[in-house]
């Protein structure tokens, strides 16, 4: 019989037992010994982040690593860190003037000013992040799978920490999965200089009359959802979720500037502060949020389609529309081009204002952070990705994040009408990852 | 805007279980759903790095979930 | 001899029932002379990969007692089954089903599927995936199927 090499060996048919019997003898190393099982190695991915807004505002360099390992057959361990570092400027919430306008830091120890015409950005914010997370993944019979974690993350006036539990289940011989998934959350603010009373005014330097002590609140998640495969080359998921949050939900550096209802001029702050009249926010102690969301991945021809839409509704009376679309073009087996879209749109909160007009009697709650106002977000994005002759992945992407939002109808006047009440955001995001080994 | 909530989950609930009945591919065709970047989250790391920024820059979050797909093994 | 040529012609005809992609795939015929482990795999399927290094095992350790062992592999794309054997690589017998015909046949639920077949073409065990904590189990399997099959050993 002729030596045949490895390749060969495998194709060989079996029109010849007794050959088979030899050739198998021959190669016979260990005798009667089962090989040792082999679990899956360490599957770690790395990135680096680096979001970077314009007009001198947020700026963030994050580090990412990611890993995951089969500890016991079909028992993963994932474990994840994130490090994050923000610098820049911040809005503060109040309106720019035609006047210089003054600031207290938060701390209570320093003040900026801001020139006439010019965004109030809190220019103190300054913070190193940390974030950790463990999970756990087992089968739970055979078409049953059970992950849960842990995390925790940590900012010099912000602590979160949480729970999670996520079970999915597997049905019609695997075309289907109902997934369900509970959190809870419990974050913990120590704002620098201690959290304001809600509408208090603002104070002269070294002034903390109006501040109070630590905040908490508590975040509860949960989420139910269907998998299902169309045909062998699409797949869909539709989930929904309900989230539930408890406790002091306002931002304690943000304020709304108090103006003349005519003028739109800032009105004085409180004698001796050498302020304008600002008021911290106050938004309410609770929060209810339901969203549906859906989402659709398919094959083309060796390329990846994914579209995705989700809806969210909550009791502020925000409600919000995301749209999103990737396409994957695949080069060969180890290179791909991906473009990536996204369209967003919110509305604003019921106790979103632009401005305050004094005189007027104050509302239950108010805050002119934009994230709770009127806006369109659109995203336009490209990744690239290689993989290396060792079997690992290198990706690069790079995205330009744009929202313009409208200030709250009859907030602009005077003369307010003449300046910006709601800047454009403009933001671009570039992240580098590393994963090493075969995936 | 409720309505529409209703009606969405209305008619994508309905939706997903008249097509569980439908669809059935064999353990054996799974070869493409069995492709890493044709899973649910195909990048978890690029996932969590969006979901951190949209849920510090705008009011909503999450949504996405976890599990089904894949080459349905064992 | 003559238990080989038959083994031969009933394993050729599961042969043919792999290739042939239009006719429907025969019934199992019954062979004589082996207790027969099917095996059902795909390059893509993560446990497949888990279970060659058990099945060469198996194929060392039994295959002189009567246990003969046939993969079928489930592959749209040749390439992608010669690039797993390459990797991991193979002792026993190999078939090639891209269409899925003797997939289909055979009623497989999970990748990888296995079917252990005696000498009257009865089908004994079948198990629907492939965990190393159950291969104990799978060996009592085979074991028993060799002793009624071979009852002086």
């Amino acid at each position: 019989m002729q030596l045949k090499n490895r390749r060969n060996a495998a194709l060989r048919e079996i029109g010849t037992p007794l050959a088979a019997a030899t050739c198998a003898l021959l190669g016979q190393s260990a005798p009667g010994v089962v090989q040792a099982q082999e679990l899956m190695p360490w599957d770690i991915d790395t990135s680096m982040l680096i979001y970077s807004e314009s007009d001198g505002r947020v700026q963030d360099l994050s580090l990412n690593l990611w890993g995951r390992k089969e500890l016991r057959e079909d028992k993963f361990l994932g474990l994840t860190l994130a490090i994050d570092s923000l610098t820049g400027a911040s809005p503060s919430g109040a309106m720019p003037a035609n006047v210089v306008q003054t600031f207290t830091s938060p701390s209570g120890n320093s003040q900026y000013t801001v020139a006439p015409g010019e965004q109030a950005l809190d220019t103190s914010f300054l913070d190193t992040r940390t974030a950790l997370s463990a999970s756990w993944e087992m089968p739970v019979a055979r078409l049953g799978l059970l992950s849960v974690g842990a995390n925790l993350s940590d900012e010099f006036d912000y602590t979160s920490t949480g729970v999670n539990a996520r079970y999915a289940r597997d049905f019609n011989n695997r075309n289907t999965t109902l997934s369900f998934g509970l959190a809870l959350a419990n974050d913990t603010v120590s704002p620098v200089g201690g959290s304001p009373i809600p509408f208090s005014p603002m104070l002269g330097l070294g002034d903390l009359r109006n501040k109070d002590g630590d905040q908490s609140k508590d975040v509860t998640d949960f989420l139910i959802g269907v998998s299902q495969v169309l045909n062998r080359h699409t797949i869909i998921q539709i989930n929904y979720s309900l989230s539930q949050a408890d406790g002091y939900l306002t931002d304690p550096y943000k304020l709304l500037s108090v103006v003349d209802p005519v003028t739109g001029n800032p009105v004085g702050g409180p004698p001796g502060s050498g302020r304008f009249g600002y008021l911290f926010e106050s938004r309410p102690d609770t929060r209810d949020k339901q969203s549906v969301y859906a989402l659709l991945k398919r094959n083309v021809g060796g390329d990846v389609l994914e579209v995705s839409y989700r809806y969210m509704t909550d009791d502020w009376d925000i409600d919000s529309h995301t749209i999103e679309a990737r396409y994957r073009f695949n080069f060969g087996a180890s290179r791909y081009l991906q473009p990536h879209v996204r369209f967003y749109q919110q509305s604003a909160a019921n106790f979103y204002t632009t401005v305050l007009f004094a005189g007027a009697a104050l509302p239950a709650y108010a805050t002119a952070d934009h994230r709770l106002g009127e806006f369109d977000g659109l995203t336009l994005g490209l990744k690239y990705g290689q993989e290396t002759s060792r079997g690992s992945e290198w990706s690069a992407r790079i995205e330009y994040y744009t929202q313009s939002g409208n200030a709250s109808p009859g907030a602009a006047v005077g003369a307010l009408a003449n300046l910006d009440l709601y800047p454009d955001l403009n933001a671009l995001i570039a992240q580098f990852s590393y994963k090493f080994g075969k995936r | 805007m409720k309505l529409v909530m209703k009606g969405v989950v209305g008619l994508l609930v309905p939706t997903a279980v008249a097509l569980a009945g439908c669809a059935r591919v064999e353990p054996w065709d799974r070869d493409v759903l069995a492709r890493p970047d044709m899973q649910i989250v195909a990048d978890p790391v690029e996932a969590a790095a969006d979901e951190h920024i949209y849920f510090s820059k705008e009011a909503s979050s999450g949504g996405q979930g976890f599990g089904g797909g894949g080459c349905g093994c064992n | 001899m003559r238990l080989k040529v038959l083994l031969s012609i009933g394993l050729a005809m599961l042969c043919v029932a792999a290739v042939t992609r239009a006719a429907p795939p025969p019934a199992l015929q019954p062979v004589e002379g082996r207790v027969i482990w099917v095996d059902f795999w795909a390059s893509w399927c993560v446990p497949c990969r888990r279970s060659f290094p058990w099945l060469n095992s198996m194929h060392r350790k039994y295959g002189s007692d009567g246990l003969q062992i046939i993969a079928v592999n489930l592959d749209k794309d040749r390439a992608l089954a010669d690039a797993f054997l390459m990797e991991v690589p193979a002792e026993f017998a190999l078939r090639f089903d891209p269409a899925g015909a003797l997939a289909k046949q055979y009623g497989v639920q999970a990748m990888p599927s296995s079917y252990l077949i005696d000498l009257e073409g009865n089908v004994l065990a079948t198990h629907a995936g492939f965990r190393a904590a159950d291969t104990a189990e799978y060996e009592r399997a085979i074991r028993d199927a060799l002793s009624k099959s071979h009852p002086q050993r």
